[in-house]
């Protein structure tokens, strides 16, 4: 089912949340909101849930506009930043609590409704804890006993409050490849609010970048990294070293170095460059490029972290592979960006 | 055994003795003269003191004024903290102190408003007395003022407890498709039922006691509008000592058995306020 949001504008007091928001997510899509906090990332979900209510907008599901239809009868399953579980129920009950509340006219059987909740808790391989309390869970249970719960109503989309935000390393990763094959199993489609980028990038079909209530940019991981839109995206995404550059004539030149810029085309003229780590090669003295004093330099295997200053005193971090084995701090090195993404200057 | 306090023994054994000795002091020793002196003349003087029409009739008005206000007070207790505890509006601030004003006014002026509002001489004593409704000396004067003195009780109980919880769990239940009041009635009244228990008691408690604004707006009926209180104070004034205190062993033994019913939930369902919430 596809869900679309159009113009979407929330004040919060002063505070203006979402600042004409419109977003189209395909039917079985999985979305990521990707942004800092306070970018409107939450507050556009809990619209989209009939959680909050937006100034002006619309918000539709299918090709149903959903925008006066209270959060319980928009057949969407939420999961809460902290799993918000009905503490006095047992996980079974939990589960089992958006068939139960249904008016008697549609509420399956006791039977009905018991075998769903054994076949959730198989879903979300927790089927021997089905009478613990959620106090008794860890978080990662906790987490997968929400899912189950927002599962059993059958919803038509799913969207999560960073889902994963609340577990330690390990099983976040797990529980995230683990979630995507749950999306694409039972053909959901999902939205869900990260302020990881990583974890945005590795999950999501699509990933909407957000800042200050507004939509910086939704693409492609591969093109929200490779192509970032704005300034905000690159930096966020882990644009880099920031570099000072000039445009010109389409190219950018930095220290007398000049590349396309793979960011949309700015201006003749002052532009802040974005290169990441890795886009540095060794020059010989004398090339064109920025000389910078090696002042750390930190060997993992066959990659190398590199800090360099440069005359001007700005740090530069690069990554190298294979750096010559004579390579140590105090050296005098001239650093060729091999990529850049140029902005307009700030 | 060997524990992290570090304070002296005897510093330990002061701090005990003093909290033991004031509570004998300032509540066995009460509840003991209570008893000593209702029994001071045997037991057939006590128990014709609290078979005296006019002490049944007390009591019987305190259980009836009690059984009115008691629950009228959860249904605004409870509205009023779900209010404020889930919900953001204007003159939400206002509300909170209006919900404590019965704690910062002298009941005896509570019971005045009362007068000045409903009495013969009262806004709306004429009309009152057109229509042949009686508020003042009668029953439901001594109603409004018990409602007016416990209204905070359970509203102040769960005030802190509702907004603590916060409103996932009730957003959870809505977006699972719940009603309100399904979810009233399913999540949000499970968590706070603890929470609730002790404002009903509390509740109780005090709108069995009151004193002051029950007094104004009493008239001093004997047989008609005497609560428990008021009757014994009545009891009392005219020397006679002995159904006085006779009349307030029944006021404690309510107090008692209030004690008693909260005391026994906490012991059968231990398992339950120490697990998951209250």
């Amino acid at each position: 089912m596809s869900l679309s949001a159009q113009n979407v504008v929330k004040r919060f007091g002063a505070f203006t949340a979402l600042d004409g928001v419109s977003l189209d997510v395909g039917a079985g899509e999985f979305v990521a909101l990707l942004g800092p906090s306070g970018s409107g990332k939450t507050t556009l979900l809990r619209i989209l849930a009939g959680l909050e209510v937006p100034e002006s907008g619309r918000i539709a599901i299918g090709d149903q506009d959903m925008s006066d239809t209270p959060a319980r009868d928009r057949r969407v399953g939420f999961v809460f930043q902290h799993y918000a579980l009905f503490r006095h129920m047992t996980v079974a009950e939990n589960i089992a609590f958006g068939l139960t509340v249904r008016p008697r006219a549609s509420r399956p059987s006791r039977a009905a409704i018991a075998a769903r909740v054994a076949e959730l808790l198989d879903l979300v391989q927790l089927a021997h804890i089905g009478a613990r309390y959620p106090a008794q869970l860890s978080g990662g249970q906790r987490q997968r006993v929400a899912l189950a719960r927002a599962l059993a109503v059958e919803p038509r989309i799913l969207l999560l409050d960073e889902p994963f935000g609340a577990l330690d390393a390990k099983v976040r990763k797990d529980l995230r490849r683990w979630l995507r094959d749950v999306h694409d199993r039972m053909g959901l489609t999902s939205v869900f609010v990260t302020h990881d980028q990583e974890e945005a990038l590795d999950l999501a079909d699509r990933v909407v970048v957000m800042d200050h209530g507004r939509i910086e940019q939704v693409d492609t991981p591969e093109r929200v990294w490779d192509r970032p839109a704005t300034a905000f995206v690159c930096d966020f995404l882990g644009g880099g070293n920031r570099i000072a550059c000039t445009a010109n004539a389409g190219l950018i030149d930095i220290a007398g170095v000049r590349l396309p810029n793979l960011a949309p085309p700015l201006p003749d003229g002052p532009a802040d460059g974005f290169i990441r780590p890795h886009e540095f090669a060794l020059a010989a003295p004398g090339h064109p490029g920025i000389a910078a004093r090696l002042r750390r330099i930190q060997r993992t295997g066959p990659q190398a972290a590199l800090e360099a200053v440069t005359d001007s005193g700005s740090i530069i971090e690069v990554s190298l592979s294979d750096p010559p084995a004579d390579l140590a701090a105090g050296a005098e090195l001239v650093l060729v960006p091999t990529a850049v993404r140029a902005y307009r200057a700030r | 055994m060997k524990t992290a306090v570090t304070e002296p023994r005897w510093l330990r054994w002061l701090l005990i003795a003093l909290a033991l000795g004031f509570l004998a002091l300032n509540l066995a020793l009460p509840l003991i003269v209570v008893f000593a002196e209702a029994f001071r003349k045997g037991a057939d003087a006590y128990l014709a003191a609290i078979r005296d029409p006019e002490a049944l009739t007390a009591l019987r008005l305190t259980l009836t004024v009690a059984a009115i206000a008691v629950p009228l007070n959860i249904v605004f207790g409870l509205a009023a903290s779900w209010a404020i505890a889930k919900f953001d509006f204007r003159g939400k601030a206002l509300l909170v102190t209006l919900i404590d004003l019965p704690f910062s006014v002298s009941p005896v002026v509570a019971g005045l408003i009362y007068v000045l509002l409903f009495g013969m001489q009262g806004w709306f004593g004429p009309w009152l007395r057109d229509h042949d409704v009686q508020i003042i000396f009668a029953v439901p004067g001594l109603v409004l003022a018990t409602l007016f003195i416990t209204f905070p009780f359970v509203a102040r109980e769960l005030i802190p407890l509702m907004e603590e919880q916060g409103r996932e769990e009730e957003e959870a239940a809505l977006s699972l498709g719940a009603s309100g009041w399904a979810t009233f009635r399913r999540v949000t009244l499970p968590n706070i039922r603890w929470g609730l228990l002790y404002g009903v008691l509390l509740c109780n408690a005090r709108a069995m006691g009151e004193f002051g604004a029950v007094s104004v707006v009493s008239g001093h009926i004997r047989g008609k509008t005497n609560t428990l209180p008021l009757h014994i104070e009545i009891l009392y004034n005219e020397y006679n000592f002995v159904a006085a205190f006779a009349v307030a062993t029944l006021l404690a033994g309510l107090a008692l058995v209030t004690l008693v019913v909260k005391s026994f939930l906490e012991w059968r369902y231990a398992e339950q306020l120490a697990g998951h919430g209250a």
